[in-house]
């Protein structure tokens, strides 16, 4: 991906290093990147990207009708070459897209929003050894090229099919730290359960990505017990924190390392299992809610309802609404060298369905687009 | 007013020179699928000579405190000005502008409307556009953001088809203002809004 011998600027060779670097400013200069520098995106690059899929170029994939903007297959490509995705990438750029839409605070106002979050994107199958997804050690990165590529391709089609700029439409306030960088893949070969991509609906071994808006994320490290139930009220304890639960519930994930989960499993714990045990058990009492201005109101709003709202004050209120994947997420990524794991707050709930990658197309061409108006 | 540094505007995205050296960079293709500029044009409808008599509408966004300030302008233009308010509305998507239905339902009983609070990401710029649409129906439009969400409240403007729309800036915060702090703001509002739905010319500065 070095430059390409366009012509002369002002009579004289230009050389491909110029020439690369003329076009990293330029994209600079229009707008489209996201701080760091991209790669330009060519008729050439982008075509070979849409050739990993056998959608059409001009199918629409994603709108924001308020916006007037729209994300199309072609926009989605040329935005992850900008990113750096190489092409065997895209089939697993198109499935993160597709299970986004699917949910309820990326179709609204959710990218606009103070909150600024972003997704967490879970890979699933083999498409991650194929691709060299990491699931291991670091796995929230950096230091992987499919992980941050993939991760960057949404924040930059975001960006730019969808125009939400920060400053002028994206309009959070601080934003989560780790956004459009966390693209983790699943660590199925050291979980005792079964894939993330399961409680999606699919089959396991099925190459898949499952993804919701984190709103902040949060590690619990418990090295100190091999208790599953002291381990777990660890995890309960930050889980119920204040700070990030601003409705009538809350939602939350945990992604756990393999030791954790390990741990958990050999006390004869499914995933389920842990899932039950913590949505009964998470959670504040009123008291501790009316003392930081998040009582609960009648009509169910959480706020500064003077004394303690209209709860009991020796009240109890349970941080979540059902217990589903949908509103605590369980994965498991990361290297097994600790017990240190994960919570994740999640901007919505899940949309609780995971999207397939399409297999590998057979080189073919793609279709092009009529370019009569330039691009 | 000012901004704060790194704060930018789309269209000061490119500088001349780079329009001028757009040639150039022809084999770049473009991944925003904006190839081409909106036309801009102005929605404002006719304005009232005056109040008197004049159906006013509410359209709250559901923010906090939004209702409550709503009500006192309307209470307010009520009783100074001896306009009545006809209808209030609550919108069901806070991030959406106004469904056809209910913009129709409040055009069809109101001389004026009030639209507030834009208090968010999302619900600034929406309310924005919700301002544009009644004006496009006929009905002057007053619509209140929080002069923290200036940036994004105008960028909306553009997208809608009328950059130079105007809307009404109080200080942020809005949510946390006691009641009689939101009967406060609503008092500091009043001659912008009467400025901007009448012929009258503000004569100061109200915001």
């Amino acid at each position: 991906m070095t430059g390409r011998a366009v012509g002369e600027t002002t009579g004289g060779a230009v050389d491909d290093t110029t020439l690369t670097q003329g076009d990293i400013e330029y994209m600079y200069e229009r707008g489209w990147t996201d701080g760091l520098p991209v790669v330009p995106p060519t008729r050439e690059l982008t075509d070979e990207l849409l050739a990993t899929t056998s959608r059409p170029a001009d199918e629409v994939i994603g709108r924001l009708d308020h916006l007037k903007r729209e994300v199309t297959v072609e926009l989605a490509a040329i935005n992850s070459v900008m990113a750096g995705c190489r092409p065997e990438y895209f089939p697993v750029v198109l499935a993160c897209w597709d299970a986004l839409m699917l949910e309820r605070a990326t179709v609204g106002g959710g990218w606009q929003s103070t909150s600024g979050p972003a997704p967490l994107l879970v890979v699933n199958g083999p498409v991650r050894q194929r691709l060299g997804f990491n699931s291991t050690g670091g796995v929230f990165g950096p230091g992987f090229r499919a992980n941050a590529t993939v991760a960057r391709a949404i924040g930059l089609i975001v960006r730019n099919a969808l125009g939400i700029v920060p400053h002028v439409f994206e309009q959070a306030t601080q934003g989560i730290p780790g956004r459009w960088a966390m693209c983790i893949a699943e660590n199925e070969e050291e979980s005792p359960w079964e894939p993330l991509s399961v409680d999606g609906g699919l089959p396991s071994g099925v190459d898949a990505v499952s993804t919701t808006l984190l709103r902040t994320s949060e590690y619990v490290d418990n090295r100190h017990t091999g208790d599953p139930e002291k381990l777990l009220a660890d995890f309960a304890d930050t889980i119920s924190r204040t700070g990030s639960w601003i409705f009538r519930n809350a939602t939350a994930g945990v992604v756990f390392c393999p030791e954790h989960a390990q741990l958990l499993a050999g006390a004869g714990m499914t995933k389920d299992d842990v899932r039950s045990w913590l949505v009964a058990r998470c959670g504040r009492s009123t008291a501790d809610l009316s003392r930081v201005g998040k009582s609960l109101s009648e009509k169910g709003v959480r706020g500064d309802h003077g004394d303690d709202g209209d709860h009991p004050r020796d009240g109890f209120d349970p941080l979540f609404a059902e217990n589903s994947p949908k509103h605590l997420l369980i994965a498991v990524a990361g290297a097994r060298n600790a017990g240190i794991s994960m919570v994740v707050r999640l901007f919505t709930p899940w949309s609780g369905i995971s999207a397939r990658v399409d297999p590998p197309a057979a080189t073919r061409q793609s279709v092009r687009l009529d370019r009569s108006n330039g691009t | 007013m000012a901004l704060p540094a790194g704060t930018l505007a789309s269209h000061e995205l490119m500088s001349e020179a780079t329009m001028r050296d757009e040639e150039r960079f022809d084999h770049i293709l473009d991944p925003t699928g904006q190839s081409r500029r909106s036309t801009q044009a102005s929605s404002a409808a006719q304005r009232l000579p005056a109040l008197a008599n004049a159906r006013v509408g509410l359209l709250n966004n559901t923010k906090q405190n939004a209702a409550p300030l709503l009500a006192e302008l309307g209470r307010l233009l009520a009783d100074g000005y001896g306009a009545t308010v006809t209808i209030q509305r609550t919108k069901p998507t806070i991030a959406f502008p106004v469904d056809e239905p209910t913009l129709k339902e409040i055009s069809a009983v109101s001389d004026v409307v009030i639209v507030g609070v834009g208090d968010c990401g999302s619900c600034s710029a929406s309310a924005v556009a919700d301002g544009i649409a009644f004006e496009r129906e006929g009905v002057p439009a007053a619509v209140i953001c929080s002069d923290a969400f200036e940036v994004t409240a105008r960028a909306m403007a553009e997208v809608q088809g009328d950059a130079g729309f105007e809307f009404l800036m109080t200080s942020h915060p809005v949510a946390v203002l006691t009641p009689d702090q939101v009967n406060a703001r609503a008092a500091e509002l009043l001659p912008a809004v009467i400025a901007r739905v009448t012929e009258q010319a503000l004569t100061e500065t109200a915001t």
